[in-house]
């Protein structure tokens, strides 16, 4: 059995990311899996891609454009952001 | 609005960071990475932006960059500098037989002999010595140094704003860029620590320094603090990005500069943002699940944006020399830096206030009530060198007596304690801190001073409503003073309550506390004397002075509890050169205590007991040699 190396895209094992560790994952050709090295995770791109997913869930304004910081003492006010601009 | 001064910074690397490892010798690394240079600074310029290119070791002996950089300074006006960033290369490494390639780790002798190396062949292949220079950090002996014998040197990158164990966490405890504890925007550095903004024309290092990155003043403080910051491909690195019909959008990074701009609000009008990719993190190998087309389409992006705020005149690109020029304009040796602080990306109404001159940076949670949850003592201007040889080989970050995070804040579980500033309320035997009271706060800026003050919260004990305002005073004068002010401001219906303003601290650039035993406490009490009348003021009396003193031998004891009209606890450190207290006029009782093996921080309260009104106090910080 061959050694294993990195994946297409250099993926980052999304358990260790979700403790913000970012730990390159290593690619098992055999089980077509990628691997972490610091914990148990093993699983496929799709199963990375799909953590990877969750993982944004915490941005809750990751779609989301500031139109005013308003006064000092309060939250700014944002709407969707529109694709393509700025 | 002012206008944003914007510094876009670009270095050519010829053995690019990550590229040269992640390649694996299977492309050619020195086209790939000059091409990758050529790229950003036709982002920049297409978008009508000048650069400052800073030419990194390796690039002084490729005559294609240094006629590319004099090309483009010709015809684009950017500023060629010099980067002590990027040494490392063949030529490096055959002359000072290292792998090390952190200016502020070298011993001593090797730094000085770098700086006049880079210096020595930058001037042979450009004919003048560069304005602006940089490195992730820039210790104050190699400034001090460079200034020296290089006078012209100006500007210099000389730290990247909170990266120290979280960004060591964040690559699995193997990032050795200990340097939190700085200021986030420009700043003239000390002589002594170059963490430290400059207290006068002597402690004038004669350089103004600015970050390796304009960061999230909030998301960077609680979190991994190498996702959020004017670095597209570090926010890629975050996920912090989503597809839509139109490809990658990435608001987040447009909302971060624009709260650089607004931070001109609380800094009369002064506002800055810095970009310095290295070309490492545009690899066309693709970094961080991202393509490389992702990486291009995000830097070019960000550019468009800043172009944009140029032609709509709210944004001045400036090169490094340029903008030191522009903020000596501006600034005086004590004007400090400000920014009331928002929560741009999770969606809670946390605020942050980050405050920082040539005495402390502070900074207080309005989450948690106006805690203090971070705060450096920078009037004790502790001498730290770093480097091989000395006691800090790697480890740059200026020492604290607050950092929440790393050190339990308020604390919530049931043995120990953590670092922290806040005030408890007590009646009929109940106690709640107003760490729990979530707030939001407004500033205002005073001849004499700056001011913050909450919104006011309401703390319920035993039946009883207590209102309660919060007010920071961070006055202009040359001690170390944070004025704290509670104020009550409903009717208690005579019902009396207790006050009790608190500091916990510790001390260190970790989440590991160093040995506390060479900690001493001192608490002072004025008592009135009955034997003397005062001849000048027979009302205010004659005060005799109590103090006691205790060395900490983490025991658990605690000293000065008793009453008095003017009290102090102190806290003297000379692991770290500070005396930290807490004082109140007309309080009723302070103390001091010492922790335990368990719990290694300290304690310092004092506390007063009203029937309404308000309880003044002050944070103070001292030299302590």
């Amino acid at each position: 059995m061959a050694q294993s190396g990195k994946g297409k895209l250099n993926y980052r094992c999304p358990r260790c990311f979700m403790r913000d560790i970012d730990m390159d994952m290593f690619f098992d050709e055999e089980k077509k899996e990628y691997y972490c090295l610091r914990c148990c995770f093993r699983g496929s791109e799709e199963e990375v891609l799909k953590l990877n997913d969750q993982y944004k869930e915490k941005y809750g304004r990751l779609k989301e454009r500031v139109v005013d910081f308003g006064t000092d003492n309060e939250p700014p006010k944002f709407i969707p952001h529109r694709a393509g601009e700025q | 609005m002012s206008k944003l001064a914007l510094n876009i910074i670009h270095r050519p690397e010829l053995s690019p960071e990550y590229a040269e490892r992640a390649l694996g010798g299977k492309r050619d690394v020195q086209d790939e990475s000059l091409d990758i240079f050529l790229f950003q600074q036709e982002c920049a310029h297409e978008c009508g932006l000048k650069t400052t290119i800073q030419i990194t070791y390796a690039s002084l002996f490729s005559d294609k960059i240094v006629k590319i950089a004099k090309e483009h300074h010709t015809k684009y006006g950017d500023e060629i500098g010099l980067s002590l960033l990027g040494l490392p290369c063949k030529q490096f490494k055959e002359k000072y037989k290292t792998e090390d390639f952190c200016i502020w780790m070298f011993d001593e002798e090797t730094k000085k002999e770098i700086v006049d190396d880079c210096f020595g062949l930058f001037y042979e292949k450009f004919g003048f010595y560069p304005e602006s220079t940089g490195s992730y950090f820039l210790d104050a002996f190699t400034i001090n140094y460079m200034k020296e014998k290089y006078p012209n040197v100006k500007c210099a990158v000389a730290t990247c704003w909170e990266e120290g164990p979280k960004a060591y966490h964040t690559c699995n405890n193997s990032w050795y860029t200990f340097m939190d504890g700085g200021p986030w925007n420009p700043w003239i550095p000390s002589k002594v620590n170059s963490h430290c903004p400059a207290s006068d024309k002597e402690d004038d290092s004669g350089i103004v320094a600015i970050p390796h990155l304009s960061r999230d003043l909030m998301a960077c403080f609680d979190g991994n603090g190498s996702n959020f910051g004017t670095h597209p491909q570090n926010v890629l690195r975050g996920m912090i990005y989503y597809e839509d019909e139109k490809g990658t959008e990435y608001p987040y990074l447009y909302n971060l500069i624009d709260q650089y701009r607004h931070l001109a609000k609380y800094n009369d009008g002064f506002c800055y943002n810095m970009m310095f990719v290295g070309p490492g993190w545009l690899n066309k190998a693709g970094r961080w699940e991202s393509p490389y087309e992702r990486l291009a389409k995000s830097y070019k992006d960000v550019m468009k944006y800043y172009g944009k705020l140029k032609r709509e005149g709210k944004c001045v690109d400036m090169t490094m020399s340029e903008l030191a020029d522009y903020y000596r304009s501006t600034h005086n040796y004590h004007d400090p830096e400000s920014a009331l602080w928002k929560d741009i990306l999770y969606g809670s109404d946390k605020e942050y206030f980050w405050y920082a001159d040539w005495r402390m940076r502070c900074c207080l949670d309005f989450n948690q009530g106006g805690a203090i949850i971070d705060l450096r003592p920078y009037i004790a201007r502790i001498p730290q060198k770093t480097g091989i040889g000395t006691e800090n080989v790697y480890d740059a970050s200026y020492p604290y007596l607050i950092q929440a995070n790393y050190r339990a804040g308020y604390f919530t579980h049931y043995a120990g304690a953590g670092t922290i500033e806040s005030c408890k309320v007590h009646y009929k035997g109940q106690t709640a801190d107003l760490c729990l009271c979530r707030t939001m706060a407004s500033f205002e800026r005073f001849p004499n001073g700056i001011q913050i003050k909450t919104n006011p919260v309401t703390v319920s004990l035993a039946g009883l409503d207590i209102v309660i305002q919060s007010t920071f005073f961070f006055p202009n004068c040359s001690c170390g003073i944070i004025n704290i002010k509670r104020e009550i401001l409903n009717d208690l219906h005579g019902e009396e309550v207790e006050l009790e303003e608190y500091f916990t601290g510790g001390f260190g650039t970790t989440e590991y506390q160093p040995d506390m035993s060479k900690i001493r406490f001192e608490t002072y009490r004025f008592v009135l004397r009955d034997d003397i009348p005062n001849p000048l003021f027979p009302d205010c009396g004659v005060l005799r002075e109590e103090k006691e003193e205790m060395q900490f031998a983490y025991k658990g004891r605690k000293i000065g509890q008793g009453q008095g009209r003017t009290n102090g606890a102190f806290a003297i450190i000379p692991d770290i050169q500070t005396k930290v207290g807490l004082n109140g006029d007309e309080a009723d009782a302070c103390s001091a205590e010492e922790g335990i093996a368990f719990s290694p921080v300290y304690h310092l309260r004092i506390s007063k007991k009203l029937k309404g009104g308000e309880f003044r106090t002050w944070l103070s910080l001292e030299k302590a040699n």
